[in-house]
C-alpha cells in the first residue's frame, strides 16, 4: 500500500521509500526511513495535502509525494 | 572587517519551529542588524550578544533548516556559512545549535550534520513550556554524556537558561567540545577518503571532511559550486565513488539518513520515551480536528481571513487619516511659510511633503498586517492556512502560503509583497509578488466610487453600481491566474518547484513581545529601504507636473479671465476688484493652464493618440500619466484639468457633473461628450490592471531586483491598455 492511499484510522509502518525524489529524500532527513510508524492525521478540504504523523512531528505533504511511500498497516 | 576578526563568532542553527530566532532575539536584543547574503535574498541576521560583562560574541542567526544537504537557498547558507565560505564571515568559533526538546532524533540529526564539519558545538535544549517539568535536568546531564557537548537547558520566548547558555559558551569556547560522530562503515569512510585523495591532496581544493560528504550523498551538492576543479573533471569522480557505495550495499541517496539515525537513535530511546510522558501534542491534535476539518476548517478559515482583511481596512484606516490631515496640516504650514518663493513652496509642500506622506500613510495598514501575520505564523495557524489553501494555488505554481500575502494585497500590495516573506519556495514567492499589484488595492476605490457615482449609478441603479464594484475588484485575480500559470511555465523551466512539505508545528500562544518586534521591523523596512525611492521619484514626478512655468501663461489666463468677466475686450486693466469665488475660479484656470503647459501636460497631449483607442481625451491621459507614481493622483488631476481646483474628493458633486459634462474640445470628435460609460468602464479596467504606484514597485525592486519591477510594470501597463482599449472597443457595440 502507498502512503497517499492510507486511510485516517490506523497505525502504518514504512516499508520501502523511492530516495529519488526530492520531497522525500528531505523526509528521510526527518525520520522517515523504512521501519517508521505513520499515520494519516489530516486531508485537505480539497483531498490534496496530507498531513501525517511521525515522530512525535505533524508534516503536511503532497499526494504526488506520498505516492513515493510505501507503507504496511500494522 | 578588522575587529570583526577578532570578536569570537558564534553561529545559532536548528530546524524551523524550534525557538531559534526567539533565542536570537532573547540573546541580542536590539543589537541586531538584518541584510542579505551577498546576491541571494536570504535573510542574514547578525547580533551583537554580551556574553559577560567584558565581552561581545557577534551571533549569527542562520535560516532554519531540516538539514544541511544544501539542495535549498536556505540550507546552502547554513553550510557555507558554518564552513567559512562567506566573505567577510571566517568559519564560526562555536555553533549553537537549538533543539526542541520534543523532537529530539530530528533535531539532532541537523546537529550530527553540523559536527562533521569541526566546529566545537553547544546545544541549546530549548523546551517552551515542558523545561518546569521534572527529568529534564538529569536528561541534559546524560544527553551531555552520550553527545560529548554541553547541553543546556533554555526557554527561549521567556528568555530563561541565557544566563547558563552564556558560561557554556565561555567555557566551550575554550575546551572546544565536538559532538560525537557516527562511526561510518569502511565503505563511507572509503569513499570520503577517495574523494580527500582526488581534491585535497592532488587538487589542493580546501574542503573539510564534512564538505566532502555532502558531495558523496547529495545528488546536487552546492559544495560543487566551490570547487576550483571544473565540473567535466570531478563528476566522473563522484559518480564513481556513489556507484561504488551503492555496490556496497549503502545506496547513497539515503545512506546518510539512515546511518545517522542508527546512530542517534539507540543514544536516545530511553530519553524519548520518558519525554512522551510529558508530551501534550493531543491539545493540539484535537484543535486541529476542527482546524482542518474539510467544512468547518474552512469555515473558521474564511472567518479568519475576513477579520484580517477587514481590520487592515478599519483598524488602519483612522490612522491613515490622521497622517493625511498631518501632511496637511504641514503642507499648509510650508506653504504659508514659502509663500514668497513660489518653486520652492511648491517643491516642498507639494511635491515632499505630499509625496512622502502619500507613502507614509501606507504604514498603519503594513503595521497592522503584521500584526495580523505574526499572530498567525506565532501561533502556528499559518501552516494550517497554507495547508488548507494548497490545492487551489498549487495548479499555476504558486503554494497555500501565497493566499495570505494575496489577500492583503486587496487592502495594498506592500505589505502583501513584504508578506510573501513568508513563503519559503522562491520561486513561489517571486510569482505571488508579480502578481500581487493585480489585486485591487484600496487606493483603486476612490476612482471607482468616482466613475461608478458618475455613469453606472444614475442609469442603472445602485444594484448594478455594486456588481460593477464587484467586477472592478475581481478582473485583477482573474486576470492574475493565467499570468500566473504563464509565469511557472517559463521562469526557470529546470528549476523544480521547492517540494511543498511543512510541518503542522503545536499550537502556542503568541507573545505580545514577538508581535511587536515583527511590526517594528517591517515598518522599520518599509520606511528605510523603500522610502528613499519613493522619495526621489515624486520629486521627478513633482518636477514633471511644475515646468516650464512661464509668467505669461499666468497673465494671458488673468486677462482672458477678467475681459470675460468684465464683458468687454479691451485690455481691462488691472485695478478690477474680483469677488473672492471669482478669485478662486481664476486660481484653477491659471493651475489648469499650467498643467496644460507642464512637460507632463504636453507629454499627455503628445501620446494621447495612444490611449484614444481606449477613449480617453489628452485631460484624461494626462490624468492616467499623473497617477502613475499614486493611482489616487487622478482625482485630483482630473480636477485640475478639468478647473476644479485641486481639493476634490470622489465623492464631490462637481466633480461628476464636470465629468459627465465634459466635452471634445478639439479633433474629429470636437463636441461629443468625453465621457460616456464606455470611457468610464475602460479607466476603471486601466486603472485596475495597471501598476501605477511608485511605492509598489520600489517594493518589488528591493525584495527582487529592479529589472523584475520594472519588466513587471511594463507588462501591467500593456496589458492594462490592452484590456482598456478593448473594454471601450467592445462596449461601444453596446450603447
Amino acid at each position: 500500500m502507498r502512503l497517499d492511499q492510507i486511510k485516517k484510522d490506523g497505525q502504518f509502518r514504512v516499508t520501502k521509500v523511492n530516495c529519488d525524489n526530492e520531497s522525500i529524500a528531505r523526509l528521510m532527513a526527518m525520520g522517515l526511513l523504512p521501519g517508521q510508524e505513520i499515520r494519516l492525521t489530516h486531508e485537505a478540504p480539497l483531498g490534496d495535502p496530507i498531513a501525517v504523523a511521525f515522530q512525535g512531528c505533524h508534516m503536511s505533504l503532497r499526494l504526488e509525494d506520498a505516492a513515493e511511500v510505501e507503507v504496511e498497516k500494522l | 572587517m578588522a575587529e570583526a576578526s577578532t570578536e569570537l563568532r558564534v553561529a545559532l542553527i536548528g530546524n524551523p519551529n524550534t525557538g531559534k530566532t526567539s533565542l536570537f532575539n532573547a540573546l541580542t536584543g536590539m543589537r541586531q542588524r538584518v541584510g542579505n547574503y551577498s546576491g541571494v535574498t536570504v535573510e542574514k541576521k547578525i547580533g551583537s550578544w554580551a556574553l559577560n560583562r567584558d565581552q561581545d560574541v557577534q551571533l549569527i542567526d542562520l535560516p532554519g533548516t531540516y538539514s544541511l544537504s544544501a539542495s535549498s537557498l536556505d540550507e546552502r547558507i547554513a553550510v557555507d556559512v558554518l564552513a567559512g565560505r562567506v566573505d567577510g564571515l571566517p568559519a564560526p568559533d562555536l555553533i549553537i545549535v537549538v533543539v526542541d526538546v520534543e523532537n529530539l532524533q530530528r533535531n539532532l540529526f541537523l546537529a550530527s550534520q553540523a559536527s562533521e564539519l569541526d566546529v566545537p558545538m553547544v546545544i541549546a535544549l530549548n523546551c517552551w513550556d515542558v523545561a518546569e517539568k521534572k527529568g529534564l535536568q538529569s536528561d541534559c546531564k546524560l544527553l551531555e554524556q552520550r553527545l560529548g557537548v554541553p547541553v543546556v537547558p533554555t526557554v527561549a520566548t521567556r528568555s530563561r537558561g541565557t544566563e547558563e547558555l552564556a558560561r557554556a559558551v565561555e567555557h566551550a569556547v575554550k575546551k572546544k567540545p565536538m559532538m560525537m560522530r557516527p562511526i561510518w562503515p569502511s565503505a563511507v569512510k572509503t569513499a570520503v577518503q577517495k574523494l580527500h585523495d582526488e581534491f585535497i591532496a592532488k587538487r589542493g581544493e580546501a574542503l573539510h571532511t564534512g564538505e566532502l560528504q555532502r558531495l558523496i550523498f547529495d545528488r546536487k551538492s552546492a559544495v560543487r559550486e566551490r570547487l576550483q576543479t571544473p565540473e567535466s573533471e570531478y563528476e566522473g569522480i563522484i559518480t564513481d565513488v556513489r556507484a561504488q557505495l551503492y555496490k556496497d550495499g549503502f545506496n547513497p541517496d539515503a545512506a546518510e539518513s539512515i546511518l545517522r539515525f542508527r546512530f542517534l537513535n539507540p543514544l536516545l530511546n530511553d530519553i524519548i520515551e520518558r519525554q512522551a510522558a510529558l508530551k501534550k501534542r493531543t491539545a493540539t491534535e484535537s484543535i486541529d480536528q476542527l482546524l482542518l476539518h474539510r467544512f468547518w476548517g474552512l469555515v473558521v478559515f474564511v472567518g479568519m481571513m475576513y477579520v484580517v482583511f477587514q481590520s487592515v481596512y478599519t483598524w488602519a484606516g483612522p490612522f491613515m487619516d490622521l497622517i493625511e490631515g498631518g501632511t496637511g496640516a504641514l503642507q499648509n504650514i510650508a506653504s504659508n511659510a514659502l509663500a514668497a518663493t513660489p518653486m520652492l513652496q511648491s517643491l516642498i509642500a507639494d511635491g515632499i511633503i505630499g509625496g512622502v506622506g502619500a507613502f507614509v500613510v501606507f504604514l498603519p495598514q503594513i503595521l497592522v498586517l503584521f500584526l495580523f501575520i505574526s499572530l498567525l505564523e506565532e501561533s502556528g495557524y499559518m501552516a494550517r492556512a497554507a495547508f488548507l489553501m494548497d490545492k487551489l494555488f498549487h495548479w499555476c505554481g504558486l503554494n497555500g502560503k501565497s493566499f495570505v500575502p494575496l489577500l492583503s494585497s486587496y487592502a495594498c500590495a506592500i505589505p502583501g509583497i513584504l508578506a510573501t516573506r513568508t513563503i519559503s519556495d522562491p520561486k513561489a514567492r517571486m510569482i505571488t509578488i508579480l502578481i500581487a499589484p493585480l489585486m485591487s488595492c484600496s487606493a483603486r476605490l476612490p476612482v471607482y466610487l468616482l466613475l461608478i457615482g458618475a455613469f453606472v449609478e444614475p442609469r442603472y441603479g445602485p444594484a448594478v453600481a455594486g456588481a460593477a464594484l464587484f467586477a472592478m475588484h475581481f478582473i485583477g485575480a482573474l486576470l492574475a491566474a493565467p499570468i500566473a500559470w504563464l509565469l511557472n511555465q517559463t521562469l526557470n523551466k529546470g528549476q523544480k518547484p521547492k517540494p511543498f512539505l511543512m510541518e503542522l508545528p503545536p499550537y502556542r500562544a503568541p507573545r505580545l513581545k514577538t508581535m511587536v518586534w515583527r511590526m517594528y521591523e517591517s515598518g522599520k523596512e518599509f520606511i528605510i529601504r523603500a522610502g528613499t525611492v519613493i522619495f526621489a521619484m515624486t520629486v521627478i514626478i513633482w518636477a514633471l507636473l511644475y515646468f516650464p512655468r512661464s509668467a505669461e501663461v499666468e497673465t494671458a489666463v488673468t486677462s482672458a479671465y477678467i475681459s470675460e468677466q468684465s464683458g468687454h475686450t479691451e485690455n481691462a486693466a488691472i485695478d478690477i476688484q474680483l469677488s473672492p469665488e471669482a478669485e478662486a475660479a481664476l486660481a484653477q484656470r491659471i493651475d489648469a493652464a499650467y498643467l496644460e503647459q507642464s512637460y507632463m501636460g504636453r507629454f499627455g497631449k503628445f501620446v494621447q493618440p495612444i490611449f484614444a483607442p481606449a477613449g480617453y481625451d489628452w485631460k484624461i491621459t494626462v490624468g492616467v500619466l499623473a497617477s502613475f507614481p499614486a493611482r489616487e493622483v487622478i482625482i485630483s488631476t482630473l480636477g485640475i484639468t478639468y478647473a476644479l481646483g485641486g481639493e476634490i474628493d470622489e465623492t464631490s458633486h462637481d466633480l461628476r457633473n464636470t465629468l459627465t459634462q465634459a466635452k471634445w474640445d478639439s479633433g474629429p470628435r470636437s463636441g461629443e461628450a468625453v465621457f460616456n460609460l464606455p470611457v468610464a468602464l475602460s479607466i476603471m479596467v486601466f486603472f485596475a490592471l495597471c501598476m501605477q504606484c511608485g511605492a509598489t514597485l520600489a517594493v518589488i525592486a528591493k525584495e527582487l531586483n529592479w529589472s523584475w519591477a520594472i519588466g513587471s510594470f511594463v507588462t501591467l501597463t500593456v496589458v492594462a491598455w490592452v484590456a482598456a482599449v478593448l473594454t471601450y472597443q467592445i462596449s461601444m457595440l453596446f450603447v
